[in-house]
């Protein structure tokens, strides 16, 4: 890697923050307010005092799952659109099985459960989607997006025909074994900020993803088929069954994202709980570009944007935020498009012309 | 030809292009005359298509000056340099296969009749025009699709003629064609030439040069380092400069065993129906003994790439047997196939051979990913094969087209084989690579392996298959020794005369 690639790697994110800064700079004016002030109370609300860092990594928590899903898939060659509807169909199988948990059951065990009948829900959901690309040939991009509509119906009519209570849109209070501990339980000082183990987790399954893309036979592989499935399948590599894999650990992973706020936060599944978040994770694998630390960054941008929104709202509407992410992603866009296409053309000198 | 003071059509002045760090051109300079065939010829790499995009005014220029008729090729635009007369035959064809041959013609180049309607007669007078001028017949009104490879390089001419072009560049026009179809659009270009257009061909058939040429050049790592009038030349002359060596002594092709097994056999082999409604192979049959190198010659898209695609597992097979040794392998998936001892190589290496944007390390190992000692496996492999650069961290996109070539033959002769098939083994290679590629089938063949090679280069098949067969329509219309004349291999890739349009 060249001095040049890295400058362009660092490029994409500097410009969505500086696209982020100008935009809240121009937002403020048009409200009255002193932008330097607007700014300085963003941050003070985000990054400033310790309940704000644990906002952010709150609402981080599943916008860098999301983006862990969305990377997965796309690695594979394909766009998984249904990180939404996944997320929503497991969190409603973890605050079920969450309920069917019996109080004398350790902790830990318990909340393992949960969270494998999570993933499990989300990669059932996703691999409906994968099954349909891989045998049939239908794009993921049609079926997941008709996915996301058929789970919000479908668990629209669940909640209210047998899981809601009574003149509610919410389940009934997970028991105390199966919840997250917060971080501040932890001896960690968050005063009182919702973030949880789930944060750190949601790390470790980056690190471990990464790991497997990188060092694993079947995620290389995985990884391989996203450049080129032609030549994979001419060198025997089953195209059809690592696609179907990466689809459903896609989903997997999906299923887990809104967990930390079910089981950490929460402690009951409601109907809409989560929603956004998988829209967020594509933004969040765009800006991450595949690097697990481009995630990570691109999730905590994301996670401190949402946070300031609620710390400047009594000086620019907190929709203003939603204005925010949509520039920041905007940017991103252009500084990609920018990094990826230098004047000389990607193919090199040393081809002679395009011999196929 | 005429050897009087004659203004160039075409001045290239100390002109450099790079891309990147590369100089894919550096510091060239030629002048090409009104009237004249002028070869421009190389190794791959040595910067010939990019040297005709400068004039073509598909790019600019780093350095130095592209004169047209001695005035400057300025803005560098390919819609300036038509305007100025100069006319681009790419080496893919750029033609609308949907339409017909007439609207091919007129497309980009329109004349129009009040409110935009498109003036069909006019183009079809200067259509005809054109064609007399080249001394060809097409079908007009033909949809492009049905026409031969041959028509559709004519049609290309003809485009540019339509446009009014007086300086005519050709990249590879001869690439697709056979002998005879070559031979027939050397004496169109000819006409053009001697009615004063000036026609650059940048080729890499010697053969071609040598007998339709006037001047060549030639080119060398960017460099131009030779230039010559083709009748002060001589073939070994060319070659020479071409390489900057001596040209290594021709290959032995290995002795053939007697009596040996098939290592390969299909038998009775259909597949699949054409647009048209037959089967794009029909009932092929073949023997690949161990240890001996079998050929397929013939036109381009007469049932080899589906046959190959079939043999390596990824295309159906619809009636017929595909044995591997003793075994039935008909129904096997890619991977069994494979792991039997088959290697295929396809025809078309960046979609089905390689993974452009992973390194040289991970194309060195796919399909053996996992196995334990990768690092040993790339180096033996980048050394065995003479991979250059040896860094297997770069991206395989930045290797030229033979390095890109060495590392799929590589992946697929670096085993444990049965048999092998490879299509198209040497295309668009230089001479070294093509070399090196050659000698790594032969020791393939010399470890006891069956080798089956899908060539459109019938010189490439003479020199090293025991015995070729030529491909007609999806059958198998003629069985030759490779001492055949080439006329009757044209014959035969012709369907034995029995379709004599070239």
């Amino acid at each position: 890697m060249t001095w040049a690639d890295r400058g362009r790697g660092v490029l994409t994110p500097l410009t969505a923050v500086a696209a982020a800064i100008l935009a809240l700079n121009l937002l403020s004016f048009a409200f009255g307010q002193s932008p330097w002030s607007t700014l300085a109370a963003a941050a003070a609300g985000s990054w400033g005092t310790p309940y704000g860092v644990g906002q952010v990594l709150f609402k981080a928590t599943p916008l860098l799952l999301a983006g862990i899903a969305v990377d997965v898939a796309l690695r594979a060659g394909m766009f998984n659109i249904g990180v939404e509807g996944q997320l929503a169909v497991g969190s409603l199988a973890g605050a079920l099985t969450a309920l069917l948990m019996p109080a004398w059951l350790p902790a830990p065990i318990a909340v393992a459960l949960v969270l494998a009948s999570s993933a499990a829900a989300g990669g059932g959901w996703a691999a409906i989607a994968g099954a349909m690309r891989v045998r049939f040939g239908a794009h993921e991009v049609i079926s997941t997006i008709m996915l996301n509509r058929i789970a919000d119906a479908l668990l629209a009519v669940l909640m209210t025909a047998f899981f809601a209570l009574p003149g509610s849109v919410r389940t009934a209070d997970i028991p105390s074994n199966t919840r997250i501990p917060r971080l501040q339980s932890l001896g960690l000082a968050f005063n009182g900020s919702a973030a949880s183990l789930a944060f750190p987790l949601a790390v470790l399954v980056l690190a471990a993803v990464g790991f497997w893309l990188r060092k694993t036979r079947s995620g290389r592989e995985v990884v391989w088929i996203g450049i080129n499935e032609h030549a994979c399948a001419a060198e025997g590599i089953p195209v059809g069954s690592r696609r179907m894999l990466a689809m459903t650990l896609s989903g997997a992973i999906a299923g887990l994202a809104a967990a930390g706020t079910v089981l950490g936060y929460k402690g009951y599944y409601e109907m809409g709980l989560g929603a956004g978040a998988g829209f967020g994770g594509i933004a969040v694998a765009f800006l991450g570009r595949g690097n697990p630390v481009g995630l990570l960054l691109a999730a905590l941008l994301f996670g401190t944007l949402a946070q300031a929104g609620l710390a400047i709202n009594a000086q620019v509407p907190k929709e203003a935020m939603g204005i925010l992410e949509a520039v920041v992603i905007i940017a991103a866009a252009l500084a990609g498009r920018a990094a990826t296409s230098p004047q000389a053309p990607r193919r090199t000198a040393q081809t002679d012309g395009g011999k196929p | 030809m005429s050897a009087a003071v004659q203004h160039p059509a075409l001045t290239i002045d100390h002109v450099t292009r790079r891309f990147g760090a590369v100089h894919a051109v550096h510091d060239a300079s030629a002048r090409f005359l009104p009237g004249t065939i002028h070869a421009v010829i190389g190794e791959n790499g040595a910067g010939k298509s990019t040297l005709l995009g400068l004039v073509g005014g598909v790019s600019a220029p780093d350095e130095g000056t592209v004169l047209i008729h001695g005035r400057p090729l300025h803005p560098a635009t390919p819609a300036e340099a038509t305007r100025r007369g100069v006319g681009f035959v790419h080496q893919h064809f750029m033609l609308v296969e949907a339409f017909s041959a007439l609207e091919n013609i007129m497309l980009g180049n329109e004349h129009l009749r009040p409110f935009g309607r498109l003036d069909f007669v006019k183009a079809r007078t200067a259509a005809h025009d054109a064609m007399r001028e080249l001394d060809v017949e097409l079908n007009l009104d033909a949809p492009v699709s049905s026409l031969s490879l041959g028509e559709r390089q004519s049609l290309e001419l003809l485009r540019v003629l339509a446009r009014g072009a007086t300086t005519i560049l050709l990249d590879e026009p001869t690439a697709v064609l056979t002998p005879s179809q070559s031979t027939h659009l050397f004496a169109s270009v000819r006409r053009l030439a001697d009615r004063g257009a000036c026609v650059v061909v940048v080729t890499h058939r010697l053969a071609e040069v040598v007998a339709h040429c006037d001047e060549v050049t030639v080119m060398r790592r960017g460099s131009v380092v030779m230039h010559s009038s083709i009748a002060q030349t001589t073939l070994h002359e060319l070659t020479h400069a071409i390489m900057g060596a001596e040209p290594p002594p021709p290959l032995e092709r290995p002795a053939a065993p007697s009596d040996a097994a098939d290592a390969l056999t299909l038998d009775g082999i259909t597949i699949g129906t054409s647009p048209q409604g037959r089967a794009s192979v029909e009932s092929v049959t073949l023997h690949v003994p161990a240890g001996k190198i079998i050929g397929i010659a013939g036109v381009e898209g007469n049932g080899q790439t589906e046959l190959v695609l079939a043999i390596a597992g990824l295309r159906k097979i619809d009636r017929g047997l595909l044995r591997l040794g003793e075994h039935d392998v008909t129904h096997d998936s890619a991977a069994k196939r494979r792991h039997a001892g088959l290697a295929v190589v396809h025809a078309d290496r960046q979609r089905d051979g390689l993974l452009l944007d992973a390194s040289v390390f991970d194309n060195l190992v796919l399909g053996d990913a996992g196995s334990k000692d990768e690092v040993s496996l790339v180096q033996r492999r980048i050394a065995k094969f003479g991979i250059v650069p040896a860094d297997d961290s770069l991206p395989s996109r930045a290797l030229s087209g033979g390095n890109q070539q060495k590392i799929v033959t590589a992946r697929a002769l670096d085993r444990e084989l049965r048999a092998v098939v490879m299509a198209q083994p040497t295309r668009g290679v230089d001479l070294g690579a093509a070399r090196a590629i050659h000698a790594a089938i032969c020791d393939a063949a010399k470890a006891g392996a069956g080798v089956l090679i899908v060539s459109a280069d019938l010189a490439e098949l003479r020199a090293i298959c025991h015995e070729v067969v030529v491909m007609h329509q999806g059958r198998i219309v003629a069985r030759l020794p490779p001492e055949t004349s080439e006329d009757t291999f044209g014959q035969a890739m012709l369907g034995a005369g029995a379709e004599g349009a070239p």
